[in-house]
């Protein structure tokens, strides 16, 4: 008996410590916005020998590997930085980093974000991020301050820095097919004639909302009319020209359009595998890198409509919570830095275009920037800027995704 | 040594913190979450379980769901006994071969649904064979095993990794049964399929039973093959639930509990049922 | 594992056809139905493993072909080169696999105990009830333990991860262990208490031993769940907590099937050797205490 009233004792005990820890819950005090105030010099002595754990989309393998490889070797050679990548789309930290400012929890896990668009304007409104830390890193200089004034419509302040730019353009092999469609209304005709050869991944897929976007513009007149701020009866005045657009071309897509890719690595195994003719992508140089990889056929070619082809920046931003600012910081910094952009840029790497102004950088940085090959599938850089439309209001990305949902799956 | 009831409940204190806490904790977060209403003042409604029956799209992910999984277990169970009898009437030499029919056991779930998906779809591996074969002329015509409405890619991954499972609980079950009564009745004249049904399948029918609910609850709420695997529409229960709770607002994460209160109430029927069988069995095999 | 295929072999009880092995007893299996069986057996467990290796090393594999377009060494110059990260990972989920798989065990320990030798009220019940966990979808309860797990700051923590796989896990040990108590006679304990050894001596050195091979069954299936688990490992740990499962989905999801491939192969090497190990272990504790079911007589 006195074994057993022993042990019942010892049961209690660790019960006893957990509920004392739910109930006392002592939080820590967190770092507050102080380093703000510090000046750069200082905020990079402290994230030497320090770690970030950067969490962004983890869908490109080459992105992966320029991240792991690349970026972190170099944070490491000369900031003693260690990098930890973690694969997590937007949506899912953003909830994480909300059920954590809910839960009062000042010390997260999470350093840095690949954040733009939508997503970005969720989590400036709802307090996720630390700050206006952009105007603290020297690199940002080479940026062109109106480019990132605004993302998708809502005001930046600085609570992001940027760090690529992307531009939608289309893919195809040229040894399948002699020559692309040209424009949207072209598009229908090829379709048509090329049935199941098409489609697109399902919003809200990111490659795939674009998409859609692209279609309104060529659907609804243009992209002018949506410039400025959200306006719910334009969309809803114009929208029906777009549906119908969709639909038409529904028939004859793969499937039949009664399935879409699940997402875009679905779409580019689709591509990949002879399945469909057209592929899509938000990096223009994403063809080269293929090619010069050995996925994609030397016969594979980049091209662009002629309604446009959209194009927005990419960016990282620090989490309200995060544990290891300086680092963080740094490490934005470093992306900007006309090394890293340099290396982005080769379709060897990644191949994403870099927000840097090559008229702001020395002349020994415009010259390798000038002189990057950028591949054989690529589109040359004035034909890309000549095509380029801008992004829109965020509001007006959510309210499709919403009715593309309605309007096709139905 | 005493044997009293006392001690005999004290020694189950230990599973009082992951089944305690975590476990009724988790069901009740659940539950709670799924009656509360938008606004903190308000007490408990149905409004997201009206929503739920309203909305066509949610309405057929339910519906899909319970027959994907259905139609996996009854698949799997009939495919895991097939092996099961199999094996257990394989002469002994070749036994050690067969061992490879517990690759899918050890094998997590996401890969199953990566294997299907590189061998059944359109341009995969089975298409380029009928292609050789000269059966069809482009990846048009393969049927349409991973995205048509029936979903038989989905059903394909879950039947590949659960049958080996089943026929692991049916052999347990075999393994007891003396081979001599059906050695005796084939040597008097019975055939194959006689001899199963009136020897072999009383023997096993429990554990056909209880496999069949295993595989139907697990399929019903499984997440990772149709991460993997799944079309855009129909969706799984388990992808709707985690869309509604991690990727859109906070707004309709009730409605994404509302759906797992479903889940928990139907489960429940079943996990009752389970274990009026293993009760029964297990009464039986004291009989005996 | 080999157990039961030990045991369930076709010739138990007496042979009437004896030892002359040509003659096929009735009910076996006749040579053309175990061949194609056999075939049938591998077409379907065999011949994916096949495609994965070569997708493996395949450079680019498009319909129609039946094998690749070319050959190449990319995945594994990848794997190579991402060497740190995937050890980590696969180190990570082992470890934690075998944490859930001790800490199960010394949960469900007694409980067997209890359900398999002690007269307990409404015993079918509390049984179901700590064995629903496992039967229930995780769903249900994952939600609301991750809430709890981020209150008690154990939410992105290795201590966090294991207690809420333990949580769905202990089941399959708990019972494992009460088949394998309700095996053991309770004799031996009688004794070894007539001859002075108190309640957690016995349970050591008597049941524990007795108890290895229940415990081999439900630390195999424990660690398996364990090992095999994305969904909780990734809500739970948040992305903190590194994990096989977790570095392998994105991989799964993309485009990239020659990696995907090659890092499912790899996938399938732990447990094996691990299964292989454990086995190994186990035989050798049992000739060492001589309890080892007449497998190996004079």
């Amino acid at each position: 008996m006195r074994v057993k009233n022993r042990k019942q004792l010892a049961k209690w005990i660790p019960l006893l410590v957990l509920l004392a820890a739910v109930v006392g819950g002592c939080g820590q005090s967190g770092d507050t916005t102080a380093w703000l105030e510090k000046p750069y010099a200082e905020i990079e002595a402290a994230a030497e020998g320090s770690e970030v754990s950067f969490y962004m989309w983890g869908g490109d393998e080459r992105i992966n590997f320029w991240i792991d490889g690349y970026v972190a070797e170099s944070l490491k050679e000369n900031y003693n930085i260690s990098l930890t990548r973690v694969p997590m789309d937007a949506a899912v930290f953003i909830n994480k980093l909300l059920a954590e400012k809910e839960a009062g929890r000042s010390e997260g896990v999470i350093d840095l974000v690949w954040i733009n668009g939508e997503n970005f304007k969720r989590a400036k409104e709802k307090g996720l991020l630390y700050g206006a830390v952009a105007e603290k890193l020297p690199n940002l200089e080479f940026v062109p301050p109106e480019e990132i004034e605004y993302d998708f419509g809502y005001p930046v302040e600085g609570y992001e820095v940027p760090y690529g730019k992307a531009q939608f353009v289309f893919e195809y092999d040229s040894a399948e097919f002699e020559a692309p469609p040209r424009s949207f209304a072209d598009l229908e005709q090829w379709v048509r004639a090329h049935p199941g050869q098409f489609t697109y991944p399902q919003p809200p897929d990111f490659t795939g909302s674009a998409f859609v976007r692209q279609a309104l513009y060529a659907a609804t007149g243009g992209y002018e009319q949506y410039q400025g701020a959200y306006d719910e009866a334009l969309i809803k005045a114009n929208e029906d020209e777009l549906w119908a657009y969709l639909k038409t071309l529904q028939p004859y897509l793969w499937q039949q359009g009664r399935d879409y890719p699940q997402d875009k690595a679905r779409l580019d195994l689709l591509f990949e595998r002879g399945e469909v003719g057209i592929n899509m992508d938000y990096n223009p140089l994403d063809a080269s890198g293929k090619v010069l990889n050995g996925r994609y056929p030397e016969t594979v070619r980049t091209f662009v409509m002629e309604e446009g082809a959209i194009s927005n920046i990419h960016y990282v931003a620090l989490p309200f919570n995060a544990p290891h600012v300086p680092a963080a910081m740094v490490t934005a910094n470093f992306l900007l830095s006309p090394e890293a952009q340099l290396s982005k840029n080769n379709p060897e790497n990644w191949g994403d275009l870099t927000v840097l102004d090559p008229q702001r950088l020395p002349q020994e940085w415009q010259n390798r920037f000038g002189q990057l090959d950028l591949g054989p599938a690529a589109l040359p850089v004035e034909e890309l800027s000549a095509a380029a439309v801008p992004e829109i209001d965020s509001g007006y990305v959510e309210y499709l995704k919403k009715r593309w949902e309605e309007e096709l799956l139905q | 040594m005493q044997r009293t009831r006392n001690t005999g409940l004290a020694h189950l204190l230990p599973l009082l913190i992951p089944f305690g806490l975590f476990f009724l904790w988790g069901i009740g977060y659940t539950l709670y979450g799924a009656f509360s209403g938008a606004s903190t003042a308000g007490g408990p409604t149905l409004q997201h379980f009206r929503h739920i029956f309203m909305d066509p799209l949610l309405r057929t992910s339910v519906l899909h769901s319970l027959m994907i999984a259905f139609t996996s277990a009854s698949i799997a169970v009939a495919g895991g006994t097939l092996l099961a009898l199999g094996l257990w009437t394989l002469p002994r030499r070749v036994q050690p071969l067969a061992l490879i029919y517990k690759l899918p056991i050890i094998l997590p779930h996401l890969t199953a649904a990566f294997i299907v998906m590189i061998l059944l779809s359109r341009s995969g591996i089975l298409a380029s064979a009928a292609y050789q074969l000269g059966l069809i002329a482009d990846t048009a015509a393969f049927p349409d095993l991973l995205y048509s409405n029936s979903k038989l890619g989905l059903v394909a991954a879950y039947v590949w990794k659960e049958a080996p499972f089943a026929a692991l609980l049916v052999i347990s079950v075999l393994t007891k049964l003396n081979f001599d009564y059906v050695h005796t009745a084939r040597m008097l004249g019975a055939g194959r399929w006689f001899t199963f049904r009136s020897v072999v399948y009383p023997h096993i029918a429990p554990v056909l039973d209880t496999s069949f609910i295993i595989l139907f609850l697990y399929t019903l709420g499984a997440f990772d093959i149709p991460y993997v695997l799944g079309g855009s529409s129909p969706r799984m229960l388990s992808i709707t639930v985690y869309n509604l709770y991690f990727r859109r607002d906070l707004a309709v994460r009730p409605q994404a509990l509302a759906l797992l209160t479903l889940l928990f109430a139907f489960s429940l029927v079943f996990v009752v049922i389970f274990f009026r069988i293993t009760r029964r069995m297990r009464g039986r095999e004291a009989a005996v | 594992m080999k157990g039961f295929m030990r045991d369930g072999g076709v010739v138990r009880g007496t042979s009437i056809a004896g030892s002359s092995a040509v003659k096929r007893r009735p009910g076996v299996l006749d040579p053309g139905s175990t061949f194609l069986f056999l075939l049938v057996l591998g077409l379907l467990f065999l011949l994916p493993i096949a495609v994965l290796v070569l997708y493996a090393g395949a450079r680019s594999w498009q319909f129609p072909q039946l094998l690749p377009r070319g050959f190449s060494l990319r995945a594994v110059e990848f794997v190579g080169r991402q060497y740190g990260a995937i050890a980590a990972s696969l180190l990570s989920s082992v470890l934690y696999s075998l944490a859930v798989v001790a800490l199960s065990f010394l949960l469900t320990v007694l409980p067997a105990r209890a359900l398999a030798w002690y007269p307990l009220p409404l015993k079918g019940v509390i049984e179901a009830l700590f064995l629903s966990p496992a039967l229930l979808p995780v769903m249900t309860f994952s939600m609301g333990a991750h809430v709890l797990l981020l209150r008690l700051r154990l939410s992105d923590t290795w201590v966090g991860v294991v207690a809420v796989l333990t949580v769905f896990a202990y089941p399959y040990m708990l019972r494992s262990l009460s088949a394998g108590y309700q095996r053991i006679s309770p004799d031996y304990t009688v004794t070894a208490r007539n001859l002075g050894a108190g309640f957690w001596t016995s349970l050591l050195r008597v049941e524990m031993p007795m108890l290895l091979p229940a415990f081999g069954a439900g630390a195999s299936v424990v660690f398996l769940v364990a090992f095999s688990e994305y969904f909780l490992v990734f809500l739970v740990g948040g992305g903190a907590v590194a994990s096989y499962t977790g570095y392998l989905v994105p991989f799964l999801k993309s485009s990239d099937l020659q990696i995907a491939s090659l890092l499912t192969l790899l996938f399938l090497i732990v447990p094996l050797v691990l299964f292989f190990i454990l086995e190994r272990w186990m035989s050798a504790v049992f000739s060492k205490r001589g309890l080892n079911n007449g497998a190996d007589k004079p």
